[in-house]
């Protein structure tokens, strides 16, 4: 009797509160910016419950009192964790129930996974038992090829890729969730691979393909005339073979690449600090970006922990951090300016000191050659549709979430 | 899949509201055990009361706007666009 | 633009501000970095100050420094007596047992602990010094029913105000007069208007960032100063201040940075107590055109928070 479109459920009203259970993984993707992975570093149940317990204790605090919860499941690879997950949610249901707890009536647990060991019954009785309120993404890059490239097996001997092990579980994810949508990344390397990749994963049935270069400093001389063609080449075939119709991927984005006024379109691209992070420890972060295991050259930036709950002091230049005030001014001045993306994270560890306030630029020259593909795009789609006799379709929604 | 009709943002979000506590309902019911007798009796009432209350949802909202229906068939709300739908079954 | 360069001359130089000072082995600053140090105040035009340890200078070192127009910071105790400028006392004790001179500036850093005693000591220095800038030293700790009793303490002290300026008489207090005359933010400004040369050479914002971590410095006086992220430390960058009226506010930015991890973000606590003294001084300022006439073109006007972060959603 109900649809709906669980990709972006609630999106904009939802808290979102992640808990990195592990920050072990069975892959070491050569992408991955989780520079301090571990096998040690387990959340254990104690410390969950004490952090549940913090955040439904504060129903009306302003930093809980949204109408909506997502609670995230992230590692390191958060599947290796499937049975204290369970018991997290487990608690996490019966809690809000016995509280009268106004989330009960909008909660969703969401995973992003690495697939690899999605088909094992400890997952499957997890999602069985929970189908209505998952939302659950399986990364895939692509072809083979592609996958391979950066998603290898962890440990020494010669590298292989994991490609096959996450394919297998593709349809059964699928027949799970038909809205099922893969979050592709792209490196200096992939380039080559976007368009062949893309289309690879429509033909596995993914409908939803959501995709965005590294924001890390990686790119090569030359990488953003390539990615440009490989942009254009993909909404040939997706245009010429009229894949629009069905799929979906977030590269085309009708409104973007337009200049940007520093007080009407001034808020931050990204959602740190409106999250909520908990590590194995028991600290708080305003993303997981800000914890150790994700920073290179920076101090993990905890705001509490599930003893003395949360500094909002420490919140505060997250809540007030604006689009201009962190940027450079060619990037105020940016003809393109719209649609640009950054990651405070990145942001952060890549700053010249230790500030949320300087906005890394490396991905420049892509977002400008990713602005012309959607162009030719969006021209070539509409001039299609006019000389079809078509209306334009809807413009489709993308969760572009780190 | 026919669309027969639009609801009101308020009505909508009434039976979102009812849709996501039925759900959460039916899942906690897979984890509560009777020995826990005080919330275990609460939620049988509860699962009462939130079906009625979203069958009586459908059934009000039908009358008011008269959408068309089939014997064979059901109704389905897309909760983003607040549109009604008529499934067929067959 | 860079204006004023303070130079430490030792390492246990005394704190005229929030920081502690946590002496690192009591180095003083070899006189080859202070002869290079006021030359680059020279060349760049800055005032400079000196910031005195309690101990005796080594000799050499008062010649050097007369070489230049300065003010001195000094420790109340400082084993040597200059005709000083300013005076740093630590608590409410140091400052009943001192004789200050009617050009002097008195730096008054006490605990919330010792708040209290303030309209007292206010009254026994009236006219009596030029100024008093009282730094309440931990004021990242300040709780909610504090707040309160900061507010009558601030109401005390306004009624001293007000009466001083019914004697004509006009022995400054930082926490209210200031924003009686303020038009525009007027603060600290450490890292944008001023530097600190520490002993070891280098150039930090103030003494406070050399002492939470010495690596972090803004060059030194061979490579040049080299201030990363200067823009931060300037009001356009700071998103809570610039929409604040509470201009007197220190704003102090090593506070900033210990509370908030943010050089441009000011703490709940500090906010607060800004906005407290601003509210007294809003009620000072109307006594004042309302009973004498007093014409002027500042303005404080009601405002219904105590805290501007609250208001973000608006901007």
């Amino acid at each position: 009797m109900i649809k709906n479109n669980d990709s972006s459920w609630q999106s904009n009203i939802a808290k979102t509160i992640t808990f990195i259970v592990t920050k072990d993984c069975q892959l070491a993707c050569k992408y991955c910016y989780l520079v301090g992975k571990n096998t040690k570093e387990r959340m254990s149940w104690d410390v969950a419950k004490q952090a549940i317990d913090y955040i439904l204790d504060n129903e009306y605090d302003e930093n809980f009192n949204h109408d909506s919860v997502i609670f995230d499941f992230i590692g390191g690879e958060p599947f290796l964790e499937i049975e204290l997950i369970d018991q997290i949610c487990d608690y996490i249901k019966s809690e809000l129930y016995r509280r009268n707890h106004h989330w009960f009536n909008s909660y969703r647990f969401s995973f992003s996974t690495n697939g690899i060991n999605y088909h094992e019954e400890k997952v499957q009785r997890f999602i069985e038992k929970n189908i209505t309120h998952l939302s659950i993404g399986i990364t895939i890059d692509g072809t083979q090829q592609k996958h391979d490239l950066n998603r290898i097996w962890k440990g020494d001997g010669p590298e292989r890729g994991s490609y096959d092990d996450v394919v297998r579980n593709i349809p059964l994810w699928l027949s799970q969730f038909p809205g099922g949508a893969t979050k592709v990344t792209i490196s200096s390397a992939d380039i080559p691979y976007i368009k062949e990749s893309v289309l690879h994963l429509y033909s596995l049935g993914i409908h939803e393909v959501n995709i965005n270069c590294v924001f890390e400093d990686v790119w090569e001389e030359g990488d953003d005339k390539k990615f440009e063609e490989q942009l254009m080449e993909l909404a040939d075939a997706i245009i010429d073979n009229d894949l629009y119709k069905d799929y979906a991927c977030s590269f085309y984005t009708e409104h973007m690449g337009k200049p940007m006024d520093c007080k009407l379109e001034n808020n931050n691209w990204c959602g740190a600090g409106q999250m909520l992070a908990i590590d194995a420890a028991g600290n708080f972060y305003p993303c997981t970006r800000f914890a150790q295991y994700s920073l290179r050259d920076k101090k993990a930036w905890i705001i509490g922990n599930i003893h003395s709950g949360i500094d909002k002091n420490k919140l505060r230049p997250f809540l007030t951090l604006d689009r201009c005030t962190q940027s450079t001014q060619e990037c105020i001045d940016c003809e393109v300016a719209s649609g640009c993306a950054w990651c405070q994270g990145e942001n952060y560890d890549a700053a010249d000191t230790p500030t949320i306030y300087q906005r890394a630029t490396a991905i420049c020259k892509m977002h400008k050659a990713r602005v012309r593909a959607n162009n030719y795009y969006w021209n070539k789609l509409y001039r299609k549709l006019e000389l079809e006799g078509e209306e334009k379709p809807a413009e489709k929604t993308f969760n572009l979430n780190c | 899949m026919k669309t027969v009709g639009l609801v009101t943002l308020e009505e909508k979000n009434e039976i979102q509201t009812l849709f996501e506590r039925r759900n959460g309902l039916n899942e906690l019911a897979k984890i509560l055990t009777p020995d826990n007798e005080a919330l275990y009796q609460k939620l049988v009432k509860d699962m009462g009361e939130t079906g009625t209350k979203f069958q009586k949802w459908w059934d009000s909202m039908a009358t008011k706007y008269q959408w068309e229906g089939s014997e064979n068939g059901h109704w389905e709300i897309n909760f983003e666009t607040c549109e009604i739908f008529l499934i067929d079954n067959n | 633009m860079l204006k004023y360069l303070v130079i430490q001359l030792a390492d246990d130089a005394v704190s005229y501000c929030h920081y502690e000072n946590v002496t690192k082995g009591g180095q003083f600053i070899s006189t080859e970095n202070l002869k290079a140090a006021i030359r680059f105040g020279m060349v760049e035009n800055l005032n400079i100050q000196f910031v005195y340890p309690k101990r005796a200078l080594p000799v050499g070192y008062a010649e050097i420094i007369e070489t230049i127009d300065h003010t001195k910071i000094l420790p109340c105790d400082a084993s040597v007596v200059y005709d000083s400028h300013i005076v740093v006392f630590n608590g409410v004790t140091e400052i009943e047992n001192y004789k200050l001179s009617k050009e002097q500036i008195a730096i008054l850093r006490i605990g919330r602990n010792e708040i209290d005693e303030l309209p007292r000591i206010f009254n026994a220095l009236n006219g009596k010094c030029a100024r008093v800038n009282v730094v309440i030293t931990d004021i990242d700790k300040f709780t909610d029913s504090e707040f309160d009793s900061y507010k009558a303490t601030l109401t005390q002290l306004g009624n001293t105000v007000k009466a001083n300026i019914l004697a004509g008489d006009n022995t400054q207090l930082n926490l209210l007069t200031d924003r009686l005359v303020l038009k525009a933010m007027n603060n600290c400004n450490a890292g944008d208007e001023t530097v600190t040369l520490m002993p070891n050479g280098k150039f930090y914002p103030c003494a406070g960032f050399y002492y939470d971590n010495a690596e972090e410095d803004f060059g030194d006086l061979t490579r040049g100063l080299q201030i990363k992220n200067r823009q931060l430390f300037k009001l356009d960058y700071a998103p809570i201040c610039r929409h604040c009226d509470s201009y007197h506010c220190r704003r102090c930015a090593w506070l900033n940075r210990k509370t908030t991890l943010e050089v441009n973000t000011p703490s709940h606590e500090q906010c607060v107590v800004a906005h407290l003294e601003r509210n007294e001084s809003g009620r000072i300022l109307q006594y004042i055109k309302d009973d004498f006439e007093y014409n002027t073109e500042v303005n404080i006007p009601q405002i219904s928070y105590l805290d501007p972060f609250e208001e973000h959603k608006k901007w």
